[in-house]
C-alpha cells in the first residue's frame, strides 16, 4: 500500500497527463489519422519489435560512437590547454562561446560540409559534444587541488609526472559531468540530423511516418525516442555518481 | 589595472577570436573544406548587402517573435508550476518526475502531438517554450530552497506572517539562481524555434537554413546561421552582465 501510494505521488503527473489524452481521444471521438490512443501506439511498438529495435540500436549507436569522439577531443584539447597558459587563454573563450550558442544551427552547415552520410551524423553528435566537454574538464583542470600541485612542485616532479598523476585523474569526475550533460544533447542531435538528412535511424522513421501520416507509428517511434532518451539520462547520472564517489 | 595587466587578461581571449575568424576567412578563401565553406567576408557580405536585408529580415522577424514569445510563456510556466509546487508541497514529486520526463524527452519526439494540437506557426513557440521551461523550473526550485536556515528561523521566531517571509525572504534568495536559468534558457529557446521550424513552419531562419542547405545556397546558409547564433549569443551576453548584477546584490 505504501508502495502504491509512493508510486502515485511520484507519477500522478504523468498519470493524469495520460488519462487527459484518453479521455480526449475517446470524448472527442478522434479517429486514429488525427490522434491515435496511447494503448494502440503501444500496440504497434510492441507488435513490430524487429524494425524499432534496429531502428533505435542504429540511433543509440551513432550517438554513443559521437559522444564518445566530442568526450575525447574535448578532454584531449583541455589538457592541452592546461600545458599552455596562452593556449588556455585562447581556447576558453571560444569554448563557452561555442557550448552557448544553439548548437542545431550548425547542423545544417556540418551536413552540407560533410555530405548526407551517417558518418555526418556521428560528427554532429561529436561537435555538440565537443564544447561542453572542453568547457568543463578545462574548468576541473583550473582548480586542482591546490595543496596537490604544490606538492608535485616541491618534490620536483616532471611535467609529465604531473600530467600522469594529478591532471589526468583530476579531469575523470568532470569528464562525467560532462557526459550526463552531453548524452541527452547527442541523442536529440543524432535524432534531428537522421530527421533532416538520413536514411535510416529513429529519426528518419519519425519523419518517414509522419509523412504518410501514420500518426501510431509516429508516436510510437515518439515513444522509442523518449525511453531510450530517459534510460541514456539516467544511466549518464549514475555513472556520475558512482565514479564521483569512487573518485573522491 | 596596469596596461599590461590588462594585456594579460584581454590578450589572448582576443588573439583566440581572432585567430579564429582568421582561419574561417583562410579556409574559406583558399577552399581548404570544399565549395561549401565560404571565407567570412562573403558571408558578412552577403549579410551587409541591402538586396537580402527583406528576405532575411522577414525570416528573423518571425523566428525572433517565436524566440521571444517562447522565452516569455516558458518563464511563466516555470515560474508558475514551481511556485505551486511551492504552495502545495506534496505535489512536487509529481511535477519533478513530469517535468524530467519532458525534458528528457528530445523536442522531436513532441513534434507530432504538437503537429495534431496546435498549427503550424505555433509549434516553434511551443516547443521553445517547453525547453525554457525546464530550465526556469529547476532554476526557481533549487532558488527558493537555497532560503538560509538561520534567516527562516528568524522570520519565524519574530513572527512573520507566510506570505511576508515569501516575498521578504525566500524570493530575493532565488533571485541569483533565477537569474542564472535566465541566462540559460536564452540558447535553448533559440533552439526550440529552429527546431520547431524544421516541422513544417513557412517562414522563418530555421526554415531558410534548412532550404538553403538543400538548395546550394552557401552564403545563405551561413548568413543565417551566423545571424541567429550571434542574436543568441549577444542575449546571452547581456543576461550574463544581469546576472553578476543579481549576484553583487542578493548573494
Amino acid at each position: 500500500m505504501t508502495r502504491l501510494s509512493q508510486f502515485l505521488a511520484r507519477n500522478w503527473a504523468v498519470l493524469l497527463l495520460l488519462a487527459l489524452w484518453q479521455g480526449w481521444v475517446s470524448l472527442a471521438g478522434l479517429n486514429s489519422i488525427v490522434l491515435p490512443a496511447p494503448w494502440p501506439v503501444l500496440r504497434d511498438v510492441l507488435s513490430h519489435p524487429a524494425l524499432y529495435l534496429a531502428n533505435a540500436a542504429q540511433t543509440l549507436a551513432t550517438a554513443a560512437a559521437g559522444v564518445a569522439i566530442g568526450l575525447a577531443l574535448g578532454a584531449l584539447v583541455a589538457v592541452a590547454a592546461w600545458a599552455s597558459r596562452l593556449l588556455a587563454g585562447m581556447l576558453t573563450p571560444l569554448g563557452l562561446i561555442f557550448s552557448s550558442v544553439p548548437v542545431v544551427a550548425l547542423i545544417p552547415i556540418l551536413a552540407r560540409l560533410l555530405g548526407y552520410d551517417i558518418s555526418t551524423v556521428v560528427a554532429i553528435v561529436a561537435v555538440s559534444a565537443f564544447f561542453p566537454t572542453f568547457v568543463f574538464v578545462g574548468a576541473g583542470l583550473k582548480d586542482l587541488p591546490r595543496g596537490a600541485d604544490d606538492l608535485f612542485g616541491v618534490l620536483g616532479a616532471s611535467r609529465a609526472a604531473r600530467l600522469r598523476h594529478l591532471v589526468l585523474p583530476a579531469t575523470v569526475p568532470n569528464l562525467m559531468i560532462a557526459l550526463r550533460i552531453t548524452v541527452p544533447e547527442g541523442v536529440l542531435a543524432a535524432i534531428l540530423a537522421e530527421f533532416l538528412m538520413g536514411r535510416s535511424g529513429l529519426g528518419f522513421m519519425f519523419r518517414e511516418a509522419a509523412s504518410r501520416f501514420a500518426m501510431e507509428r509516429a508516436l510510437g517511434t515518439s515513444l522509442v525516442v523518449t525511453v531510450a532518451a530517459v534510460l541514456c539520462f539516467s544511466l549518464a547520472h549514475r555513472a556520475e555518481r558512482v565514479v564521483r564517489t569512487r573518485w573522491s | 589595472m596596469t596596461l599590461r595587466a590588462r594585456l594579460h587578461r584581454y590578450g589572448p581571449p582576443v588573439l583566440g577570436v581572432l585567430l579564429f575568424c582568421l582561419a574561417w576567412q583562410l579556409i574559406g578563401a583558399y577552399r581548404l573544406a570544399g565549395m561549401t565553406w565560404p571565407p567570412l567576408t562573403a558571408v558578412l557580405a552577403y549579410l551587409a548587402d541591402p538586396a537580402h536585408h527583406q528576405l532575411l529580415g522577414r525570416a528573423a522577424g518571425t523566428t525572433f517573435a517565436a524566440v521571444a514569445l517562447g522565452y516569455l510563456t516558458g518563464t511563466g510556466i516555470g515560474l508558475g508550476l514551481a511556485l505551486l509546487t511551492r504552495l502545495v508541497r506534496p505535489a512536487r514529486a509529481g511535477i519533478d518526475r513530469l517535468v524530467a520526463l519532458v525534458h528528457a524527452t528530445p523536442a522531436i519526439a513532441l513534434a507530432p502531438v504538437f503537429m495534431i494540437l496546435m498549427s503550424r506557426e505555433t509549434i516553434p513557440v511551443a516547443i521553445s517554450a517547453l525547453a525554457v521551461t525546464y530550465l526556469i523550473y529547476v532554476a526557481a526550485t533549487s532558488g527558493l530552497e537555497a532560503t538560509k536556515a538561520a534567516h527562516a528561523d528568524l522570520f519565524r521566531t519574530l513572527g512573520a506572517r507566510p506570505l511576508t517571509a515569501f516575498w521578504r525572504l525566500e524570493l530575493p534568495s532565488a533571485l541569483p539562481a533565477l537569474a542564472s536559468g535566465l541566462k540559460l534558457a536564452v540558447p535553448v529557446s533559440f533552439m526550440g524555434a529552429i527546431v520547431g521550424e524544421w516541422f513544417g513552419a513557412s517562414r522563418g531562419l530555421g526554415l531558410l537554413m534548412i532550404s538553403a542547405m538543400q538548395n546550394f545556397q552557401i552564403p545563405l546558409l551561413w548568413a543565417a546561421v551566423l545571424l541567429t547564433t550571434l542574436t543568441s549569443l549577444i542575449l546571452y551576453g547581456l543576461l550574463g552582465l544581469f546576472e553578476a548584477a543579481v549576484h553583487r546584490r542578493f548573494r
